[in-house]
């Protein structure tokens, strides 16, 4: 081999050993991030492909998959979660998972182009993962996107979504919350407010 | 510049000072009566003292919303070409920045406020009174801030920024509190493009109504998705958006404040998992 493409090829085997060792950990070490970028890759895959009930039915189940919509439902009933019976339990979790999926796959009905940079994930001491990220527009401000991720028995799954400081799990909460001391306390007249919304 | 208005300007400061402080003092003890009304499990509702009187401002807001602002709004943003549009935006933003650049000498923060200046001095000449935006295509990138933000940088470590005294709902204006709404009236009172048409007489016919006009359309442009998803996916569409508003206000507060400093928000999130 002559001098100078030996010389090339060490070139390129040094440059590439860099890359690998730069890449590897983020990559090795960040799958909070991975299961983020890959869940809106996937949504935008839908989204593309698919309207009205079915793209609805093709998000509920990567909500199902990636997301822990009975966690999330827990907190967000709060207090009156061990008020409710088993029963009306199962009911508002159901309830809610349609609700989440009618309500994003119609939030990406306006999708136009936009894409998702995700930037640092910060880990807490009680195992949560909070992985940043950026949604860039075609026009206008990028809007702040942060998510929250927890470890669970199956896998990881996203608990959390913050747009631009505004969680949607805290502001369930507040609107179930108040729903619910509005009508005496009770769980059923939200469960059944829930599900007639569904069901329309 | 003539003495006298500069006299004017400076009584001006001197009183946004005074209010100022004294909102942060009610800010603090505001604090200090709401943080002994509940246990801060991080999960407290917003404090809203005055809800029915709220609610009652909120129904008639809607109904002028529904009646006359969201429709113009429709219109405008439908049928005004989105240069143009561009271009309002830009207008009202740059009548803006100077009471941006005073908030950021307060929140200690001056060599963003030169920033801002310049964006403005640039904007108003070479982006013909500011229908352009030169200074960010000169790479000064816009910031955006208000009394509201200031006096919650001040409020001190001990006052979590959701915490903005006395859930309000402004007439017109919508979602505020205690501190946002002082905010407002210090950022009106310290705003030269409001001293400047008092000073000078000028029609207020011609400049004030118009201006009004095209920042209530502009801003309702811009609000729209996010209020329409709001309404569409809660059950109680006054205690969301109060959710909503006093999240959103925590949040530019506390990126301002220290940094670093998102612990104190986080633990808030981890003792969240404690309360259900």
């Amino acid at each position: 081999m002559p001098l100078p493409a030996c010389r090339r090829l060490a070139f390129r085997l040094a440059a590439g050993a860099t890359i690998a060792l730069i890449a590897a950990p983020a990559l090795a070490n960040d799958p909070a991030a991975d299961l983020v970028s890959s869940t809106a890759a996937q949504a935008i895959d839908i989204v593309k492909a698919k309207t009205g009930a079915q793209r609805q039915a093709a998000i509920q189940q990567v909500l199902q998959t990636r997301f822990d919509l009975p966690y999330m439902a827990r907190t967000a009933l709060g207090i009156h979660w061990a008020k409710a019976t088993p029963e009306q339990q199962a009911r508002f979790v159901k309830a809610t998972e349609t609700a989440e999926a009618k309500a994003y796959s119609e939030r990406f009905g306006q999708y136009s182009g936009q894409t998702l940079a995700i930037g640092k994930t910060t880990t807490r001491p009680n195992g949560v993962f909070i992985v940043d990220s950026r949604l860039n527009q075609t026009n206008g401000q990028p809007i702040k996107l942060a998510w929250e991720v927890r470890q669970l028995p199956a896998g990881l799954r996203i608990t959390d979504v913050k747009i631009e400081g505004v969680s949607m799990v805290m502001t369930r909460r507040s609107d179930f919350n108040s729903y619910i001391q509005q009508h005496g306390g009770k769980v059923q007249p939200l469960i059944d407010e829930l599900e007639a919304r569904a069901a329309r | 510049m003539d003495p006298g208005l500069a006299l004017m300007i400076a009584s001006v400061f001197k009183v946004a000072t005074r209010v100022r402080r004294s909102v942060a003092a009610t800010a603090v003890a505001a604090t200090l009566v709401s943080g002994c009304a509940v246990n801060d499990t991080g999960a407290a509702e917003v404090w809203d003292p005055i809800e029915t009187p709220n609610r009652f401002i909120f129904s008639i807001n809607r109904a002028v919303d529904v009646m006359a602002i969201r429709p113009v709004t429709v219109l405008y943003r439908d049928w005004v070409p989105e240069p143009a549009q561009k271009s309002v935006r830009n207008l009202l933003d740059n009548l803006g920045e100077p009471v941006t650049a005073i908030n950021e000498v307060f929140q200690g923060d001056p060599s963003r406020a030169a920033t801002t200046m310049a964006r403005f001095l640039v904007n108003s000449t070479i982006g013909l009174a500011g229908l352009f935006d030169v200074a960010s295509m000169l790479g000064m990138e816009r910031t955006k801030t208000d009394a509201g933000q200031t006096i919650g940088i001040w409020a001190g470590k001990g006052v979590e920024p959701e915490n903005g005294g006395f859930y309000l709902v402004l007439p017109l204006a919508g979602p505020s509190n205690a501190r946002d709404a002082t905010g407002l009236m210090i950022d009106y009172a310290i705003d030269p493009f409001q001293i400047l048409p008092i000073a000078f007489n000028w029609d207020w016919f011609y400049y004030s109504v118009p201006r009004y006009g095209l920042n209530v359309i502009d801003y309702r442009s811009r609000t729209m998705f996010a209020l329409d998803d709001i309404e569409k996916n809660s059950v109680d569409y006054y205690a969301a958006l109060r959710s909503a508003y006093t999240q959103n206000r925590a949040e530019l507060i506390r990126a301002k404040r220290d940094k670093t400093d998102t612990k104190g928000e986080l633990e808030r999130r981890d003792n969240l998992a404690l309360v259900r």
